[in-house]
This record gives structure tokens, C-alpha cells and sequence, in this order.
């Protein structure tokens, strides 16, 4: 038996994984990066003349149960979830499906120190919005981290690897009941943990303290201690950008005086205006 | 409750109270029910100038300055009137009518239903 | 049914299903004979590198220890104190192995050891000259690991080559070796399908067929020794993956 080279055992590596695409209608581009139990390649629709993106599944998973999560995520429709034209079996018996190409980045690397915290915030507004979408269709995403969200060059946001349990999933955003320590099975409470995780991730360092409560809040050990869904959590943060008293940070009497000092300074000033005249004449009659 | 009825409300409500502290001038008193009810009116004609100007325009800075404008004048008008000891009180009145007037443009822009004005 | 993909249709040399190393141990109570052939073929090349490695022996020194490794492993009941939920199994066989080395190289008492382990075939001597070509920058681990993909794609290639010449798809086979196995520089696609007298897109659909039973063959071969579907996923992964980005 021949030995193989270096530089012959690294091209069979890389040409084994290639997806074989014949019979189907794409072409293969490339390999743009790894996930969620699969490989996800650039190609072209040779009918429609548009790139996509085809995801292919390891081959070790059964056909038919990523098929059914293919329907499911295809119901799913959206903005912020990835559209899925099209589901298959490569010839090598490895499951596909080929979805929207989305050109911009994920998370994790569109994250940078100068993005705002109004920006950041909106990013996880968006994603929120599709993941609240999902459980109002019993879907569960169950493996929500930064890798997992792509920002398009328009800015807009988008949720992806829906249904995969991650195998090697980062613990920093897997709720305790999925890795069976805190005991039940995992459902959308599980995605809050995970939205809260990603919020603390988005935050900068030294981020205010309510927006850190709240991420605590949803990261919660028990199930029940976090936000009852995703929309509560949406809500808190939209509180605190409008200024209001959030609720995973309850306030002293002080803290809630300041805060409606500071939403209401223009008035307070013109009544203090006022009270100022009426001395100010009280006085003068005086002299 | 929409802009106009804020106005109203809000004017009616700071009139008095401007009203009320004509107290504190000895030599008003005796006439305080017919200031109070002045003060009220003319709070609540501001406060209704002022509403129909946040309909029509959505900017606290104008809205705080049409209100001041709106009550200095109103408190001018009154102000012409002598008092029955002969006095004239332009100052005690104008000067809060113009604090009022601008209290008052600032809630019917921040209270109250949306302005027709759109951006 | 594609006779192609029907792995043991056509040829009685593998099983139609290999089965995971645990449900081996399992089902027999004990490694069974194949699943140990199995492990022994993957494993021998990058023990003994590792151990030339690592511990700087000499041919003869590195041979002995390594067929001592795989007997004294059936004996102590190795294969049936394998964890899946601690570690790979590549990973629980090579410290298991540097356990042992350290143990027999501290002793000096190596003895040789035959016992039932069929170490007849395989070729130790003709590893001697390349066996010691390791740039400066190598860790023994990353010689195991390297040497066991090399290992794993040499074993899957003999089985494509086996599975061709049985089922007469000598051409695919040939066509695979001059393009996928060549060692300096490959050939123009062009111009190898022209020297075949075949159109270019044949040459493409045969690569293609070669390539995907390659991958066939080193999926059921890995899948002899991992312990089951989560490891095996975790191993192909490890195994395909390169660091960086990889070419067309």
C-alpha cells in the first residue's frame, strides 16, 4: 500500500467534502463556512442565473429528519429568517438544502469597538423579532449565538441554523437544561437564555447596569426565573431606551425621582421658572 | 385625550394656580375670586391657542415659544385693566402669564394625541 | 439499487455495515477479530511514528513497542474500558499509548510479545526511511493526528482500489489515481481527458464517482473505530477540515 504525501493527502481532503452537485441545478462556487452539523458552500442557480447558498449536512444525521427541519424553517416566513428554496439528497446520500445568499457578516465579526450601543441594540431587536416569531410557531432555534447571526451590507439581520441542536455549540449560550443540568427538556425559555447571552456579548464594557440586569435576568439557571418569552425581553430593552425603569432592575425612590427628572428636565425647569417669578415678585413688593 | 382638550385642561389648571398666589398681594385680595376666575379663563384660552398650534406644528421649541407669546399677550390684555385701587400690575402679571403661557405650549406638545403635521 | 454504493454487494473483502466499536464490544463481549483488524490497520503507522517521535527509537525498538501496545491492549481489556463521553477514541488510544511507553521505555524491559495480534503484514521496515522526515516544528501529537489521516485516506483508497477492480471500473480508478493521487503536479483537465479519449465532463462525472466513493469508504472506516454517530460526526469533521480555507 503506497504511502500518500503531504500535498496529496491535503488535496484529498479537501476534495472529499467537496458536495458532488450533479443532477441538481447549481454549480458549485465554494466553501464560505462551517456550522451547525454542516458545511455551507456559494453556488449558482444555473435556472434562476443567482447565487445561493447550499448547505450540506453531515452524512451521518438521517435524511429525513433534516428534511422535515427544512419544512419547518421553510414556514417560517420572515425577514429575519433565511428563505429555503429547496431541499435534496446529493448523490453521495448527504442531505441539502440550498437558501438565500446572504452577502455581510456574521456577528461575531461585525461586532467592533466603535459600534454604538443604539446599534447594538437594534441588532438584537432583530433578532429577537425573528426568534419570537418562530415559538409563535412552536419553533424553538435551541443553538442562538453570534455565529449564528449574519448582518447583511444594509444592515439588516438575520437568524440562521434554525431546529440544529448544535453539537459542538458554544456553552456561553446554551441554556443549563440543555446540557441536562438543570433538568426538563429545552423549549423557548432555552432561546431567552440564549438572546440574553447574546445581549452580553453585544454589550460594551462598561455598559449601563440595566441593560446587564436584563441580560442576567434571561440568563437565569431556572427556566422560570428568566423573561417568560423572547417579546418580554424586546420589551425590557426597548424600556430602557426610552428611558423608562426597566424590570429585570427594580429602582430605589431616588434612582425613579432622577430618572423622571431626566425625562422631564425641560418642564421641571419651566415650572421651577415659575415658582422662581412668583418669589422674585414676592420680593420686590417687599422692597 | 387630544391637544386641544390637553391645552384646556393643563391652562385651566396653571391659571388657577397663577390665580391663586394673587393671594400673597394684601391689596388684591378682596378681588381674588374674580382673578382666580380670570386667570383660569385666560389660562384656558391659552391653553386651547396653544393646542390648535401643536395640531398643526410638532415642535417643542416652537410650541414653548407660541404658548409664551400667546400667554404674555393675554396677560397683557388683563393687565390693561386697573385694578380698584387705580393700580396697574403689568409686571405680577405678565411676567408669570409668559412662564404660564410656555408651561403650558410645552405640554400640548408633549401631551396629548398626535399633531397633523407630518415629517 | 446502485451497485456502486452497495459497498459489500459485490465484494466479500468489508461487511455491507460496519459497525461502531462499541456495538462491536458490545455484541460480543469482547473486541471481536475484524473490529480489532480494523483498529490495528488504522492505528499501527501512527503509533510507531509517533513512538519514533517522541521517543527517538530506533526501527526495531519502535516495531517491538508498537506490536507490544496492541497486545498488551487486547489483554487488559482495553477496548472495553473505552468512555465515548470523555474522550475520542483516537485521543483515549494515544494516551493510553503514552501511558504504556512511558512505563516499558522507564523499565527497559520490553519483551516481545506475539500473542494472537497479526502483525505479519504489516510493513514497519518500509517505513524506516521516511519515518524520521518530520520538520522541527511537529509535536508528537500532531504527528499521531497527521499520520492517522494518512493513515485513514491510504486505507480508503486500497478499498476504492479493491471495489474498482472487482466491479470493472478500472478507467474511474485509473482516472482518480492520475488526477487526485498525483504527487508534484496535476494534470491538465483537458489534457487528461484527451488522453483517455473521453469529453471533459465525463472526466468530471468519473472524479466525481471516485471521490464520493472515497468518501464512502472512509466514512464506514472510521466508523469501525469510533464508538458511535456523535463521535464518528466529530471525527470526520477533525479529519476533512482545514484550518484556513482549502482550494478547489
Amino acid at each position: 500500500m503506497r504511502e500518500l504525501t503531504d500535498s496529496t493527502l491535503d488535496h484529498l481532503r479537501a476534495v472529499v467534502d467537496l458536495p458532488d452537485l450533479t443532477g441538481t441545478r447549481y454549480e458549485l462556487e465554494g466553501e464560505i463556512g462551517r456550522g451547525g452539523l454542516g458545511v455551507v458552500y456559494a453556488a449558482r442557480d444555473q435556472q434562476l442565473q443567482r447565487r445561493v447558498a447550499i448547505k450540506v449536512l453531515d452524512s451521518t444525521l438521517p435524511p429525513l429528519r433534516l428534511e422535515e427541519e427544512a419544512r419547518v424553517i421553510a414556514s417560517l416566513e420572515h425577514p429575519a429568517i433565511v428563505p429555503i428554496y429547496e431541499t435534496g439528497t446529493l448523490p453521495d446520500g448527504r442531505a441539502y438544502y440550498a437558501m438565500k445568499l446572504v452577502a455581510g457578516q456574521r456577528l461575531d465579526r461585525y461586532l467592533h469597538a466603535q459600534l454604538s450601543l443604539s446599534e447594538r441594540l437594534r441588532l438584537i431587536q432583530r433578532a429577537g423579532e425573528a426568534l419570537a416569531f418562530a415559538h409563535t410557531r412552536g419553533v424553538v432555534h435551541r443553538d442562538l449565538k453570534p455565529q449564528n447571526v449574519m448582518v447583511g451590507s444594509f444592515g439588516e439581520v438575520y437568524v440562521m441554523d434554525w431546529g440544529v441542536e448544535g453539537v459542538a455549540g458554544t456553552p456561553q449560550f446554551r441554556a443549563p437544561e440543555q446540557a441536562g443540568v438543570a433538568g426538563g427538556a429545552p423549549d423557548h425559555r432555552s432561546d431567552v437564555y440564549a438572546m440574553g447571552a447574546l445581549l452580553q456579548f453585544l454589550l460594551p464594557g462598561a455598559a449601563p447596569r440595566p441593560l446587564r440586569r436584563i441580560a442576567a435576568k434571561a440568563m437565569a439557571a431556572r427556566p422560570d426565573a428568566r423573561y417568560v418569552g423572547v417579546p418580554a425581553l424586546l420589551l425590557d430593552v426597548q424600556r430602557f431606551q426610552d428611558g423608562l425603569a426597566v424590570v429585570a432592575c427594580p429602582e430605589t425612590w431616588w434612582q425613579q425621582s432622577r430618572r423622571f427628572a431626566i425625562r422631564n428636565q425641560v418642564l421641571l425647569l419651566l415650572l421651577a421658572a415659575f415658582v422662581a417669578v412668583k418669589f422674585f415678585l414676592f420680593f420686590l413688593r417687599r422692597l | 385625550m387630544n391637544k386641544i382638550v390637553t391645552g384646556l385642561v393643563f391652562g385651566a389648571i396653571l391659571g388657577l394656580v397663577d390665580g391663586a398666589t394673587a393671594w400673597f398681594t394684601p391689596e388684591v385680595r378682596p378681588a381674588i375670586v374674580t382673578i382666580l376666575m380670570g386667570s383660569t379663563v385666560k389660562g384656558m384660552v391659552v391653553g386651547l391657542l396653544s393646542g390648535w398650534f401643536a395640531r398643526k406644528v410638532n415642535s417643542v421649541t416652537w410650541g414653548v415659544a407660541f404658548g409664551a407669546v400667546i400667554g404674555l399677550f393675554f396677560a397683557y390684555l388683563i393687565a390693561m385693566q386697573p385694578q380698584p385701587s387705580g393700580n396697574h400690575y403689568y409686571l405680577e402679571i405678565m411676567l408669570p402669564g409668559f412662564v404660564v403661557g410656555a408651561i403650558v405650549g410645552f405640554l400640548t406638545q408633549r401631551a396629548g394625541g398626535p399633531s397633523q403635521q407630518t415629517a | 439499487m446502485d451497485p456502486d454504493t452497495a459497498i459489500g454487494g459485490l465484494h466479500d473483502r468489508f461487511p455491507a455495515t460496519r459497525h461502531s466499536l462499541f456495538e462491536a464490544v458490545a455484541a460480543a463481549g469482547t473486541l471481536p477479530g475484524d473490529a480489532l483488524d480494523q483498529v490495528i490497520a488504522l492505528y499501527w503507522k501512527p503509533v510507531y511514528k509517533y513512538i519514533r517521535f517522541k521517543w527517538r527509537m530506533d526501527n526495531e525498538a519502535a516495531k517491538d513497542l508498537t506490536q507490544s501496545f496492541f497486545v498488551s491492549a487486547l489483554e487488559r481489556d482495553f477496548f472495553q474500558q473505552f468512555n465515548p463521553e470523555k474522550a475520542s477514541f483516537r485521543t483515549y488510544l494515544r494516551m493510553a499509548l503514552d501511558r504504556f511507553a512511558a512505563n516499558e521505555h522507564a523499565a527497559r524491559n520490553r519483551q516481545k510479545r506475539r500473542g494472537t495480534v497479526p502483525f505479519d503484514a504489516l510493513d514497519f521496515d518500509g517505513l524506516e526511511a521516511g519515518a524520521l522526515a518530520l520538520a522541527d516544528t511537529d509535536t508528537p501529537e500532531a504527528i499521531f493526528h497527521r499520520e492517522w489521516q494518512r493513515q485513514l485516506f491510504a486505507l480508503a483508497v486500497e478499498d476504492l482500489r479493491a471495489h474498482c477492480q472487482h466491479s470493472g471500473k478500472h478507467l474511474q480508478f485509473q482516472l482518480f489515481a492520475e488526477y487526485d493521487l498525483a504527487e508534484v503536479e496535476r494534470p491538465d483537465y483537458a489534457l487528461l481527458a484527451q488522453r483517455h479519449g473521453i469529453p471533459v465532463t465525463s472526466l468530471n462525472n468519473h472524479l466525481a464517482w471516485s471521490r464520493r466513493m472515497l468518501r464512502t469508504f472512509l466514512t464506514g472506516r472510521l466508523r469501525g473505530t469510533t464508538s458511535g454517530d456523535r463521535e464518528l460526526r466529530d471525527e470526520m469533521r477533525l479529519l476533512l477540515f482545514i484550518e484556513g480555507g482549502r482550494g478547489q
